[in-house]
């Protein structure tokens, strides 16, 4: 089974409607596929296909102090010691759960051993079928941390899905940015499709997601989304795939019926097979396909 | 998980050490305008006399520069604490093997420690060294730079590729442009997507947050996370519409807002002088000050500016607020 995951670095370039399009057309064409929604702090693959879910479960995505008032003698001596500004208070300590990295500094700090660090449930998995296709999605419950820790859960089930129901591929939507999450959804894969669109913003996110993938030494591929949104950067973004040797997969142009397919809960490839869009992703989906050989 | 907060956490979140108003500018989704409408806001307050603090806190993805069109200028590193093993000094009884939480500190056959995996320098290794030989190293996770254009002081914080670290990245942009407030008559601060611990820590202490969103069912359902986010901060919010005309579902994101009660303080349409401010990276308030994109922003900072949205519903969130 190959590994695919699809990065951006910029938020709302397309990703989750890219993932979703290629998932759709790559299953049409009979490949086995499965697919991973790493975005938990917005998790909305489901919503761009249209799908409920089927089942969910709680898991602990992190490890947070505790403290045992009983035990606790007031002494603050914890609050000084939280590298992360954690605790807070002026005669009673309180953790702020949400900034806690669960690293037990506190704990080794307290002589009443009042402190415990202790897994907590702050995260779903979520189950989804959408047609042929099953999806796992991670959420982060809100205002919540370790998103990182989250996303390797997401992938360790989505790959016992995908090798339950014989996948040929796993396909992950991976979260914006390049931190802690983005990392984790990376690693592991065969191959990195990278999204951006023409425009001086998308490209710095585009340089420094490249950055971080190659630092992987995983090998990766471009996509411009809405490539006729600005000729100037289009071709700037082109140069600069070329000259850092990134291939260019394909181009997709600006296309009104993704949004209108959007707000309908339904895919544009399917309601609009013949769409400059729909026709650019048809594209697109061999060169993927390709990938998988 | 709409967990309560403990009344002092919240308390915690709006207390800052200085009087100038903060303004957060976040949206659940990813590029939704969050920059475009906070760097066209911050050219707006200038435009209206004020001196202004523009923190770039989306640290993963930090492009205010850009779109503002001024290079990123006096970086300096973000460092945090790194151990350094002295192994003259050790004892081999690998009590900070067991302490790193983050499993990074690997003993070798040559019986030292050495670091393998990530480190968030919590300092526990050095803590629990009994032999003395933990030492505090320093270690760069990102970069920190100011950039002064008039009235204009943009706060950039940005990640290094590869690294974990994106919370402690944005602490360090938001001490540094804290520690001049008082040379500020605003603060505006641009966060990251998403709703996890970084916005919150992007927008501690902001007294108005606005909102970003677009009438897409994807906004809407993130527009949803952010607002029983900042809900649970008892934070003033309101919601700004951006591409308000694209074909989608105008009216989904507005009981989204009606629901929470949170008001549309503007919305903004499919624009073509605002999409080539963005492009060539000069906001649209310098750009056409005419245009109708530019009054938009124009209005919405004079409205910020007179504590908009009214002293009632002011008086009701600090009413709130105290009651937690
Ligand atoms: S576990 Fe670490 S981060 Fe959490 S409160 Fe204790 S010292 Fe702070
Ligand atoms: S170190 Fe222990 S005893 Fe002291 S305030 Fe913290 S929890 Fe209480
Ligand atoms: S500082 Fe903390 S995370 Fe870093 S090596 Fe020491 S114990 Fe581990
Ligand atoms: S705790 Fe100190 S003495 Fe013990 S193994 Fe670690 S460095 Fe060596």
């Amino acid at each position: 089974m190959k590994e695919i995951v699809i990065l951006s670095g910029k938020g709302g370039v397309g990703k989750s409607s890219l993932t979703a399009a290629l998932a759709h057309l790559l299953t049409e064409k009979g490949t086995r596929l499965t697919l991973a929604d790493t975005d938990v702090d917005a998790p909305n693959l489901h919503i761009v296909l249209g799908a409920e879910f089927d089942r969910s479960r709680a898991v602990a995505a992190s490890d947070k102090a505790i403290i045992d008032y009983e035990k606790c003698s007031r002494c603050m001596r914890c609050v000084k010691a939280c590298a992360f500004d954690s605790i807070i208070g002026d005669n009673e300590p309180i953790i702020i759960s949400y900034s806690c990295e669960g690293c037990g500094v506190c704990a080794l700090v307290c002589p009443e051993e009042a402190v415990s660090v202790q897994p907590m449930e702050n995260g779903k998995i979520n189950f989804v079928t959408s047609g042929a296709v099953r999806v796992v999605a991670g959420e982060l419950g809100i205002g919540e941390s370790s998103s990182g820790r989250l996303v390797d859960i997401v992938k360790r089930e989505a790959r016992q899905e995908a090798s339950l129901n014989g996948s040929d591929l796993l396909l992950t939507d991976g979260p914006p940015g390049i931190g802690c999450p983005v990392i984790a959804a990376l690693k592991g894969s065969d191959y990195a499709i990278l999204v951006s669109e023409p425009t001086p913003s998308a490209l710095s996110d585009l340089q420094r997601i490249t950055e971080v993938v190659r630092g992987f030494n995983i090998p990766a591929g471009a996509v411009l989304n809405r490539n006729d949104m600005d000729e100037k950067s289009a071709r700037i973004t082109r140069d600069w795939l070329i000259r850092n040797e990134v291939p260019l997969l394909g181009e997709i142009p600006y296309d009104p019926c993704l949004p209108q397919a959007l707000a309908r809960g339904a895919l544009a490839v399917n309601m609009y097979p013949d769409a400059p869009s729909s026709l650019a992703l048809r594209n697109l989906h061999k060169v993927v396909e390709g990938l998988l050989d | 998980m709409n967990k309560k907060l403990h009344p002092e956490i919240i308390k915690h979140f709006h207390s800052t050490t200085f009087t100038t108003p903060i303004i957060g500018v976040t949206g659940g989704k990813g590029g939704v305008g969050k920059s475009t409408i906070a760097i066209n806001l911050a050219a707006a307050f200038v435009a209206n006399g004020k001196k202004v603090a523009l923190i770039d806190a989306d640290v993963d993805a930090p492009n205010d520069s850009l779109l503002l069109g001024i290079p990123l200028e006096n970086p300096e590193p973000v460092t945090i604490m790194q151990p350094v093993f002295d192994s003259d000094k050790c004892t081999d009884c690998q009590k900070c093997v067991k302490a790193c939480q983050m499993n990074s500190l690997f003993r070798s056959r040559e019986k030292t420690i050495t670091m393998m995996g990530e480190c968030n320098g919590c300092e526990a290794c050095y803590l629990v060294c009994p032999a003395d030989a933990v030492g505090r190293g320093s270690h760069s996770v990102g970069t920190l730079y100011t950039t002064r254009r008039g009235d204009l002081t943009l706060y950039t914080g940005a990640l290094q590729p590869g690294l974990a670290e994106s919370a402690l990245v944005v602490n360090a942009v938001k001490k540094a442009a804290f520690a001049d407030a008082d040379n500020f008559d605003i603060i505006l601060v641009d966060t990251a997507p998403g709703t996890h611990c970084n916005v919150i820590g992007a927008l501690k202490g902001a007294g108005h947050v606005l909102a970003v969103t677009e009438p897409t069912p994807l906004g809407a359902h993130d527009l949803e996370l952010i607002l029983s986010l900042l809900d649970m901060f008892a934070v003033q919010t309101s919601v700004v519409l951006n591409r308000s005309d694209l074909p989608g579902q105008q009216e989904k994101t507005e009981k989204t807002g009606r629901a929470g009660s949170v008001p549309v303080a503007a919305e903004i349409k499919l624009d073509k002088d605002l999409l080539a401010g963005y492009l060539q990276g000069t906001p649209v308030v310098e750009l056409f000050p005419n245009s109708s994109a530019a009054k938009i922003f124009l209005d919405l900072a004079d409205r910020l500016a007179a504590a908009w949205p009214d002293q009632k519903t002011q008086a009701k969130t600090k009413a709130r607020q105290e009651q937690l």
